[in-house]
């Protein structure tokens, strides 16, 4: 069921178009952002609101990568993997990250404080190696730095 | 037209082609794998690249419009380096398992590899190994030969109006599959294995059976609905091992719906009679073709020549030919007797009905593509994509494709309904109403066409109307007042606007005076039969009636079958133990038959009552003409031996008349085709001479305190009378009966999704049905599918006196 909040806002997004499957990654992302994921059930009734059918709006939701469809953690650390961080780092900092969590890429820690998860360039290649956590970005990271990093992230 | 050059020839397009429509109209081929005519260009494959002259890029002929002085190239060294190109890429995931997939031989990607190849990859690149998806009925997925061009999915949507599958993930991980990857449950029409260029999707009921150069494909008629598609049936070893629709043929074009895709091993039956039977010392046994006609000559003279001509009675068949159905109406006036009716007393008759006091015409054929040109489309209480399928598909594609307005008047949420511009979701069995309500809403705003105040009974339909203002009809069908003037204004507003309506034989919310307010709306516009969209029910339902099964001044089914008239009966290929209304009432009076013959090709519930059982040859055993809705007399062909000893049923019919030395005409085949032929040429000639028929809404049997729900019968879009419930292919999607309640009538009466729920009538008589909890239904109202011996829905229904809607008060509990 969506609550009435979530109800509200994805009409006003579909209410945006001439047909209200237009709205539906705006929709996705309002139902991400009052639960964090999207669900199976989440995406039968975000459908029906939108009258599209379920396999539609999957298809919506799987094809984008940050529309989880599990559930993630109260944080999310993204780490980029792309060229400039790959030679200046990467590795490194990954490794200490999946130390320190003692999960791997794609993985929750069992408190469900953080989720690990790979991206591509976040434009900040004059700083690679770098991370993005929630919305902060760092940059010219070393793996010394990560405790004081994380610990900001409850 | 628009004018081009392809491969240095000039060709013409109509304006809105692409080039690959201009090619390929003109016999040009350029591959394509992800073009469909059916759908909207998709650009996915990019193996229809072309050369334009004056253009540096390459063009994707299957969506770039034709223009006009364009020259194009289809076939140069470039287009072939490119086409290669496309399909190195997608060999790089393909699995290549050829030798065991069941599409090898027909199979696209194959045809194109072959000719361009043979291609050394310069990828390296993963194989997918996703597990097959199997567990759904009929109709399995390999993900791994996907090559990802979007048919399916575009043909489930865009096409069907279903949208059971998409495609699910990005990239490499890509794949076809309902949400969240659950087992398919959709309609099984399989439309989306035929659309698919390889062996990504296939029908279970053909898997390894084959490889298809062993095949031989022969196109019969489907013997179902009345809608008469062409199915390529392919056969190995004497049998039938699958079903197509080939892009183009038949009337259907290659559309199949699930009846005709799956339902063809009903034939194969292993309760097939294979000998007549004789009842002797109460049993049914075995007997020969001499005793059993013997017997029933003996028989049928002595109860003639005792108690009159007029003792005895015939039901006809509307699945059987016109062949079939000819011979026996001759046998039956070679008797001298006229009680002579068929099942279609409960379904098409009442539009023959309605039609003879409206046009006096009996029998209104339909154009298939008609619903293309209608700008505005009312359909009325009729789930059309269930009952006729493939013509259902057309409606929807005007409103879809064409963008006509769809009006939709209907309790139940049917496919239709869900697509539709506007749902007016009436209250069951109440259409004439609403209909009497538009037609009143037109004449007060003097929308309606003058040229209706010179039809015969204008004025008497005006008085009637009187009392059904849009208030007093919005009380009666439970929609606004509001809507209902809508409706009348959008009507009237159609350039040209088409009417729908189907009744189906185990159907009980419509009767003829449904029909006839339809046909009054019909002429209140100003239109003629050809607005109106009433397709007969089964593959021979009107060559049945033409062939002159159809009570003229006889007794009908009724008077045979609910009231102790006859001595014999002769039954044609019909079950009414199970198919009619009032089952038990039928029963009763069966066994009260001094002489019951059955003719059919299974021991029917009704040929257990019978004293002589007939085995008689099935459709693909036996050819003969079917003349379905369309009223265009269609050849359906042998593609199989007879099973066991059974005949064509219009042979035993003459050999029996031959033997009773009655006067049969025809000796053969060609000769009875020909005495038809000139039968049936008469059919549809008589002269259209229209009049208003006003028409009350009928009274119904109204829901009460103790029974407070109304149960409406009908048709699945799956399956066909009682017939396709003995096909295993069709059964292992749906095998069972189930009675659809809406979520707040399960809760007041605690009725529980998926369990065995009690349905009581008034009089007391009850059957047991499994629920299934949803909001197709409206509250009040509760569906079940008329299919199922064994569910014996027929015991709670009842014929009607006056063709009106017999509709059923009940109550239900869980159980
Ligand atoms: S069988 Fe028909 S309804 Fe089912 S997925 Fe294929 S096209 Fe869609
Ligand atoms: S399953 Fe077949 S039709 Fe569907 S996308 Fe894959 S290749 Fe195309
Ligand atoms: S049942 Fe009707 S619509 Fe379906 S394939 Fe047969 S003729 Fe066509
Ligand atoms: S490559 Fe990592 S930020 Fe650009
Ligand atoms: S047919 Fe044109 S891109 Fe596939």
């Amino acid at each position: 069921m969506l609550s009435e909040e979530e109800r509200k806002e994805i009409e006003a997004e579909a209410g945006q178009y001439d047909r209200k499957e237009a709205g539906s990654v705006e929709a996705l992302k309002v139902v991400q952002r009052h639960r964090g994921w999207v669900s199976d059930e989440a995406i039968r009734d975000i459908s029906a609101a939108l009258d599209m059918t379920p396999d539609e709006l999957d298809a919506v939701a799987t094809f984008y990568s940050f529309i989880f469809r599990r559930e993630v953690g109260r944080n999310l650390i993204l780490v980029c993997d792309s060229v400039a961080c790959y030679v200046m780092g990467y590795q490194g900092v990954l490794d200490s990250i999946k130390e320190k969590l003692g999960i791997d890429l794609g993985g929750t820690t069992e408190d469900r404080r953080f989720t690990l998860l790979p991206i591509s360039c976040l434009g900040q290649c004059d700083k690679a190696p770098a991370i993005m956590i929630n919305e902060d970005i760092y940059g010219n990271l070393g793996p010394e730095m990560l405790d004081s990093i994380l610990s900001r992230y409850k | 037209m628009i004018e081009l050059t392809i491969n240095g020839i000039k060709v013409q397009t109509p304006p809105k082609t692409t080039i690959l429509q201009a090619a390929l109209a003109n016999g040009i081929y350029i591959p394509h794998l992800c073009w469909d005519r059916r759908l909207t260009p998709y650009g996915g494959c990019r193996l229809c690249l072309v050369e334009v002259e004056g253009q540096k890029k390459l063009f994707a002929a299957c969506s770039s419009p034709a223009e006009n002085n364009m020259v194009v190239h289809t076939e140069t060294p470039k287009l072939e380096k490119a086409r290669k190109t496309v399909l190195e890429l997608l060999l790089v995931h393909h699995p290549l398992d050829c030798p065991i997939c069941d599409k090898a031989g027909e199979c696209e990607l194959q045809e194109l590899a072959f000719k361009y190849g043979p291609a050394e990859s310069r990828f390296a690149a993963e194989r997918k190994h996703d597990p097959e998806s199997l567990a759904a009925p009929l109709i399995e997925r390999n993900p791994n030969r996907c090559i990802l061009c979007g048919k399916c999915v575009r043909v489930c949507r865009e096409h069907q109006g279903v949208g059971a599958i998409n495609l699910l993930g990005r990239g490499f991980k890509s794949k076809v599959s309902p949400a969240f990857e659950e087992t398919l449950d959709c309609e099984f029409c399989g439309q989306c294995v035929d659309a698919c260029p390889v062996g990504a999707l296939g029908t279970k009921p053909f898997r390894y059976r084959s490889r298809v150069w062993f095949l031989e494909d022969k196109e019969n008629i489907c013997p179902y609905c009345g809608v008469g598609c062409t199915t390529t049936l392919s056969l190995r070893e004497g049998k039938i091992v699958r079903a197509r629709g080939i892009d183009g043929t038949g009337i259907n074009e290659g559309d199949l719906c699930p009846r005709g895709r799956f339902g063809f091993d009903y034939i194969e039956s292993e309760h097939r009679l294979t000998t007549p039977l004789i009842r002797k010392e109460g049993n049914l046994q075995p007997a020969t073709w001499e005793e059993a006609l013997g017997y029933i000559s003996e028989r049928l003279s002595e109860i003639k020549s005792r108690f009159g001509a007029e003792t005895i009675g015939a039901i006809g068949s509307e699945r059987c030919s016109v062949e079939d159905n000819y011979m026996l109406k001759k046998f039956m006036d070679a008797l001298g007797s006229k009680n002579i009716d068929s099942r279609a007393h409960f379904g098409y008759g009442k539009i023959s009905e309605a039609l003879k006091k409206a046009f006096n015409i009996r029998a209104l054929p339909v154009e298939l593509n008609a619903p293309l040109k209608a700008d505005v489309l009312f359909v009325l209480e009729s789930d059309l994509t269930s009952t006729h399928p493939i013509y259902g598909l057309k409606v929807l594609a005007a409103k879809r494709d064409l963008g006509a307005t769809l009006l939709v008047a209907d309790p139940k949420q049917t496919k239709l309904a869900r697509w539709a511009t506007r749902w007016m979701r009436i209250k069951p069995a109440t259409g004439a109403a609403l209909v009497n309500g538009i037609m009143k809403a037109m004449l007060d705003e003097g929308i309606y066409d003058k040229k209706a105040e010179g039809t015969h009974g204008f004025d008497a339909l005006k008085e009637a109307l009187a009392k059904y203002t849009p208030e007093k009809v919005s009380e009666i069908t439970g929609i606004s007042a509001d809507e209902i003037r809508n409706a009348a204004k959008t009507l009237a507003s159609a350039r040209n606007p088409m009417l729908f309506a189907s009744i189906g034989s185990s159907e009980n919310t419509k009767g003829t005076g449904t029909m006839l307010a339809l046909m009054d709306l019909c002429l209140l516009l100003g239109r003629g039969p050809e607005a109106l969209g009433l397709p007969a029910e089964f593959a021979d339902t009107l060559g049945m009636l033409e062939a002159g099964v159809r009570p003229e001044g006889g007794l009908n089914v009724e008077d045979m079958l609910y009231r102790p008239n006859l001595r014999a009966l002769y039954i044609m290929g019909e079950n009414p133990a199970v198919t009619f209304p009032d089952a038990a009432k039928a029963e009763e009076v069966l066994k009260g038959i001094e002489f019951l013959v059955v003719q059919d090709i299974l021991l029917t519930e009704t040929a257990q009552m019978a004293h002589v059982v007939l085995p008689a040859a099935s459709w693909a055993e036996k050819e003969g003409f079917f003349v379905g809705a369309t009223g265009k007399p269609q050849k359906f062909i042998k593609c199989l031996p007879e099973t066991g000893s059974s005949m064509p049923d219009w042979q035993i019919l003459r050999n029996l008349g031959r033997l009773m030395q009655l006067d049969m005409g025809a000796k053969d085949e060609e000769g009875l085709d020909a005495e038809i032929a000139n039968h049936l040429s008469l059919c549809f000639r008589e002269q259209a001479a229209a009049s208003f028929v006003p028409v009350e809404q009928a009274e119904m049997e109204m829901p009460d305190s103790g029974h407070p729900l109304i149960l409406a019968t009908g048709i699945l879009m799956q399956h066909s009378g009682s017939l396709t419930t003995i096909s295993k292919n069709i059964s292992s999607a749906i095998a069972d009966a189930y009675i659809q309640v809406n979520p707040r009538d399960a809760k007041t009466y605690g009725v529980v999704d998926e369990k065995f729920t009690k349905i009581t009538a008034k009089d007391g008589a009850s059957i047991y049905v499994k629920a299934k909890v949803t909001d197709e239904v409206p509250e009040g109202m509760l569906f079940v599918p008329a299919h199922f011996a064994h569910a014996r829905v027929n015991l709670l229904t009842k014929p009607s006196a006056n063709g009106e809607a017999p509709t059923v008060a009940v109550k239900i509990e869980g159980a």
